[in-house]
């Protein structure tokens, strides 16, 4: 039982990855600095709830918000360049902020256990869950309220005037512009958004590990987080929960009976994916026909 | 520092810079890829390091002279451009940029998978040529092996360059990654110049990999992912498009890199290149041999 609850532990986690990812990839952006907002989170929080003795929430709220001002920071100079450009720029800067962590070291003392991240050896002992008497099922129900939370949040942006205007600069920036839109504003503040999401995710990570080191946060987890919502599809937040199921559910752990074989399925079934279905598994075709789906289930139980 | 230290350092750069090679032929197959589709292969560098396996594969199979391990990796990486174009962007609507971005991930993963699979991901010896000559030249002492992988990337870019400008079919490269639409009414096929292009890049990043494990002195497939961001890197330092910025910001890539090594330790090395990586894109977002609007 535990190991189904990890598991949706990790969904719950990796859908917040996949989410920070969509709010940038709404405005035309791929961004592969996600890994690295999620690693600010997670450092940040970690050494706030362990070193600092904070409460877990208030110490989310604080690394939510310093990874949200690191990427708007890093988002204006690399908001400067598009396609393969930002991709580049956004590659280093995570591998900038893994290799910070890599060479990272601020230990205290307590008792007899040195706390704190310690360079390549990464940050042990982050146990506020076990201490605070947290069981799994309490994490697992913490972490998919906050998911549902922010996927609210972004169902609702994705549904007002902003989300038409980040919609807007992704389809054509040019476009976008001629009608009055301010575009560096409105990719700066998705990259905010996106930082923001990404830092709560890599605080509740870091608690639930209880150990994270620069090694987790590399450019491997930094495709996992575009991978979400592209392969999702874009259309809506849900295809970026179904790809996280389909990813962390189906093709990392429903396939584990195949042992190493596994691993050449992934690679495979990602690019067969992409072949099938171009723009996401729920891409708009799909949602309009579960609407209509929904809707003519309705009309008949109401007849 | 007194002057041993400066020998030293002078030494490990210039190491650097003839290893720097390597990187000057994966930012040239980043570049040739994004000037005729502008899409992002970023499977290229894992393609490479196969290639390179496939050449190790085929030495064990044929009793040969090590040079074949360079003839065969090229003739591996060209297949396997051919394929990756196969499969990862012929059938993918081209309008959709993150779809091809996607399943070039799928396909370095792929690959990636494909070599630990088949080397239980044991790091294999890759067989390096004129590893015995050291050419003294006053206190430094150049190795035989990596000058020939310099010699090796400087021929090859050449050749390139060659192909590019004196062939019709480098005419028709270059038309297409200029205006597509205009050179498919002139009559060039568009998809048998993309084919190709995969298939020549295929070649250079095999002969890229071979160069590498000649270098290093081994293959491992956790060289895929360094080699990745280094030859983005040193496309976007070159500037987007620009074959001798790739050239010459490979070399800068492998001689800083050794300097940071030098100076600040391994682990702090690649710090020090992202953060060039942002000066340039901050300061000279075209890359060293900027053209007037040399932005993406």
């Amino acid at each position: 039982m535990d190991f189904y609850l990890g598991l949706v532990q990790i969904i719950g986690v990796h859908t917040l990855l996949g989410l920070s990812a969509y709010c940038v990839l709404l405005t035309g952006q791929v961004s592969l600095a996600q890994a690295g907002f999620f690693a600010v989170g997670a450092y940040v929080a970690g050494m706030l709830t362990v070193l600092a003795q904070w409460p877990l929430i208030p110490a989310l709220a604080v690394a939510a918000v310093v990874s949200g001002a690191v990427a708007c920071a890093v988002g204006f100079p690399a908001l400067r360049v598009k396609g393969l450009m930002l991709v580049v720029a956004t590659v280093a800067f995570g591998e900038a902020v893994r290799l910070f962590f890599f060479n990272f070291t601020y230990q205290i003392q307590a008792g007899v256990l040195h706390l704190g991240p310690h360079g390549a050896e990464g940050f042990r002992q982050i146990r506020y869950f076990p201490e605070h008497g947290w069981s799994t099922l309490d994490v697992v129900l913490f972490i998919w309220v906050v998911v549902a939370l922010v996927m609210a949040g972004l169902w609702w942006l994705d549904h007002s005037r902003v989300g038409a205007v980040l919609r807007a600069v992704g389809e054509d920036e040019l476009a976008a512009q001629s009608v009055g839109i301010n575009i560096t504003a409105v990719k700066v503040s998705a990259m905010t958004v996106g930082g923001f999401i990404a830092g709560i995710g890599g605080g509740i990570f870091a608690h639930y590990t209880t150990h994270i080191e620069h090694a987790q946060f590399g450019v491997v987890l930094a495709t996992f987080a575009i991978a979400y919502p592209i392969l999702g599809g874009l259309s809506n937040v849900f295809g970026t929960l179904l790809a996280a199921v389909f990813i962390q559910g189906f093709l990392i752990e429903g396939l584990r009976f195949m042992g190493d074989w596994r691993n050449l399925l992934f690679g495979g079934l990602i690019v067969l994916a992409m072949n099938v279905r171009p723009r996401g598994l729920l891409d708009a075709g799909t949602t309009r026909a579960l609407k209509r789906l929904f809707a003519a289930g309705k009309e008949r139980s109401g007849a | 520092m007194d002057l041993l230290d400066l020998i030293d350092a002078v030494q490990s750069v210039a190491d650097g810079v003839l290893f720097g090679a390597t990187y000057s032929l994966l930012g040239i197959g980043f570049t040739l890829i994004f000037g005729v589709m502008h899409k992002i292969n970023l499977s290229y560098a894992a393609a490479s390091i196969g290639a390179a396996y496939a050449s190790l594969l085929v030495m064990s199979v044929v009793q040969a002279p090590a040079v074949l391990a360079f003839v065969a990796a090229a003739a591996a990486g060209g297949v396997i451009g051919g394929l990756v174009y196969l499969v990862g962007f012929r059938f993918i609507p081209l309008a959709n940029p993150l779809a091809t971005l996607m399943s070039t991930v799928g396909l370095l993963l792929l690959i990636d998978e494909i070599i630990v699979h088949a080397t239980a991901g044991v790091p294999l010896n890759y067989p390096a040529l004129f590893s015995d000559v050291i050419v003294q030249v006053g206190p430094f002492g150049l190795r035989g092996d990596l000058m020939f992988v310099f010699a090796l990337g400087c021929v090859c870019m050449v050749v390139l360059l060659l192909l590019l400008y004196r062939t019709r079919l480098g005419l028709a490269t270059r038309a297409v990654s200029q205006q597509p639409t205009a050179s498919l009414l002139c009559g060039i096929s568009t998809t048998r110049v993309n084919v190709l292009t995969f298939v020549i890049t295929g070649i250079v990043g095999g002969i890229a990999g071979a160069m590498t494990g000649a270098a290093i002195g081994m293959l491992s497939p956790l060289l895929s992912l360094p080699l990745t961001v280094k030859g983005l890197i040193v496309t976007v330092i070159g500037g987007l498009g620009s074959i001798p910025g790739a050239i010459i910001a490979g070399l800068i890539v492998g001689g800083l890199e050794n300097a940071f090594q030098f100076f600040r330790g391994v682990s702090e090395r690649d710090l020090y290149i992202m953060l060039l990586l942002f000066a340039f894109l901050v300061f000279r977002p075209g890359g060293i041999f900027a053209r007037s609007a040399g932005r993406d």
